[in-house]
């Protein structure tokens, strides 16, 4: 639990600035994993650092409240749930685990009307869970070192 | 003792650079790291993944098992952190 800090400058610049580009820059890295340097683990921990930024200076029960630890907990082992499911559904369709040439995503290329090939679109699934995993385990983590129980805030 | 050391850390130094001029050139195609795998890789994710990131390609499908264990080790860092400093949340209030 941090303490909300006073300067009116940080927060204005937290709020404005800094906060949205960061989440913005992360998002960047994250759909440009396929492309260019980036992908689930360096966006996840951007995106985290944006909110542990939010949380050092506008304090913890004043940015994102309903984003708790143990909410993010789940959250965090949803992500690995989607990787485990990515690797486990082609072992239905008889191949081996974690072999995304056999993932139906044919009517995804028909929606889409753009060719992916199934080990890209199983490439991006997989990104998608380590980037919800690395966000949420980073930020619980930040959460957790910093909470303080009831009866100490009180002293 | 502390010249001792410093003796020690200078013949390393020395074997290290010794060492060093036997290396071969980054890049360089004949280097045993890279004739085994590394350009099947390349080849392969071209071809078969059609994506242009080769290091995305290599760490989320070739080397897909190593990188769900990574994440599970991300995980289980985060769950460690909960059991650890959160013992007795929701009884103390």
């Amino acid at each position: 639990m941090t303490e909300r800090h006073d300067s009116i400058i940080l927060h204005f610049v937290v709020r404005v600035f800094m906060v949205p580009f960061i989440v913005m820059f992360g998002a960047y890295v994250f759909i440009h994993g396929e492309l260019s340097p980036g992908g689930g683990f360096q966006a996840g921990a951007i995106v985290a650092s944006a909110f542990v930024l939010a949380r050092l200076t506008l304090g913890t029960n004043h940015s994102s409240p309903r984003i708790q630890a143990h909410y993010l907990i789940w959250l965090a082992s949803f992500g690995v749930g989607i990787y485990v499911l990515a690797g486990l559904i082609p072992m239905f369709f008889g191949a081996n685990f974690l072999d995304y040439n056999s993932l139906p995503t044919e009517w995804f290329n028909d929606i889409a009307e753009h060719h992916r090939t199934a080990r890209a679109m199983g490439l991006f699934i997989v990104e998608v869970g380590v980037f919800i995993a690395v966000f949420s385990v980073l930020v619980t983590m930040y959460d957790h070192l910093t909470f303080q129980h009831r009866e100490e805030q009180d002293d | 003792m502390k010249w001792l050391t410093l003796a020690f850390l200078i013949s390393f130094l020395g074997l290290f650079i010794y060492v060093s001029a036997d290396l071969p050139d980054r890049g360089d195609p004949h280097a045993p790291g890279n004739t085994h795998l590394a350009a099947e890789f390349i080849e392969l994710t071209g071809e078969e993944i059609e994506i242009p990131n080769i290091v995305s390609a290599i760490l989320a499908d070739f080397r897909a098992h190593d990188t769900l264990g990574e994440t599970i080790v991300i995980f289980t860092a985060g769950l460690a952190v909960l059991l650890v400093l959160q013992v007795g949340y929701k009884r103390n209030d």
